[in-house]
């Protein structure tokens, strides 16, 4: 059909022949291996996916280890995490910064931290922040015990740590 | 005049960029934390503070007992009306009753607008979620100040 003309100069020779997956040539009708692939759609797929997850990034995550049996609770109106000691309550026990602690060491513990960070910072008032990080079914009357170790040893500000809803 | 064989058209090479936006997806998909954690802040009072230096503004306290009933009592506010002073929030089917919890914050915001301050006093058997919804509640209606009181 494109045999005499125009046709045939502009379409075998042009860019379109590059991307035909039968060779136009010769009546054999030999099959090309090679097929080129259309790439933009591609790209632009990549770059969407790339977008949504630059935009859902988020560094807070890191700051807590939470276990396989561990809940943490839910709340709408959370304010960002920040990296502060972190006393975590599971299966029946208190770590501060992975630390083993009970009831009576969770006071001397604390102000250990203390005494490091007015080592670090001798020219800063100390923030008295810890966050607490314990299973949404723990009760009160267990949590009571880190509140009370937390205001003998001067940290004033707790930071509860929940799931956003 | 002889005629110039130059293509205008050419082809950007595709390669690499496919390989960066690849490499950046691994990358995003392997840090990427689904989960997302925020943090409920509460402020304690600790000793050596003088009660004289302690501002008096309305505070609202939420006594939650172990059957899920909530007491509610205001304090150093004039505005709020004697009816809505001190009163109980029943528990519904042996559970705290958030939503009517939520409707009487939302009264009491209207009449004291300057009601800025919660403080919970939990029962030992109060579970943690209960105590994070009541701070939740509160923080909805425009008290932000929290406080959580030992035991």
């Amino acid at each position: 059909m494109i045999s005499d003309g125009i046709l045939k100069t502009s379409v075998l020779t042009g860019t379109l022949e590059g991307h035909s997956i039968i060779s136009p040539r010769g009546a054999k009708l030999k099959r090309q291996v090679a097929a080129d692939l259309i790439l933009t759609a591609l790209i632009d797929a990549f770059s969407i996916l790339v977008i949504f997850l630059l935009m859902n990034f988020s560094s807070t995550g890191e700051i807590l280890m939470i276990g396989k049996n561990q809940e943490l609770p839910k709340a709408r109106l959370a304010e960002t995490l920040e990296r502060n000691p972190v006393i975590k309550v599971d299966e029946g026990k208190i770590f501060v910064e992975d630390k083993i602690v009970d009831a009576k060491s969770i006071t001397s513990e604390l102000l250990e931290i203390r005494k490091k960070y007015q080592e670090l910072h001798p020219n800063e008032a100390f923030p008295g922040v810890a966050t607490i990080q314990a299973d949404r079914r723990v009760k009160y009357d267990f949590l009571n015990q880190i509140i009370l170790g937390m205001n003998q040893a001067g940290y004033s500000d707790i930071k509860f740590a929940v799931v956003l809803k | 005049m002889k005629h110039s064989k130059k293509h205008l058209d050419f082809e950007v090479n595709l390669i690499p960029f496919i390989d960066l936006l690849s490499v950046s997806i691994c990358f995003l998909l392997i840090t990427a934390v689904w989960l997302n954690v925020g943090s409920m802040n509460v402020k304690q009072a600790v000793g050596g503070q003088a009660q004289e230096d302690t501002k008096k503004s309305p505070l609202v306290w939420i006594r939650m007992n172990d059957k899920g009933d909530l007491d509610l009592e205001v304090q150093q506010s004039s505005l709020v009306p004697s009816a809505l002073r001190k009163f109980r929030i029943p528990q519904v089917d042996k559970k705290v009753n958030f939503e009517g919890l939520e409707k009487a914050l939302a009264s009491l915001k209207q009449s004291e607008p300057a009601l800025n301050t919660g403080l919970i006093q939990p029962h030992g058997l109060t579970a943690y979620e209960e105590i994070i919804d009541v701070m939740d509640r509160l923080k909805k209606n425009g008290m932000t100040d929290l406080g959580v009181s030992p035991l």
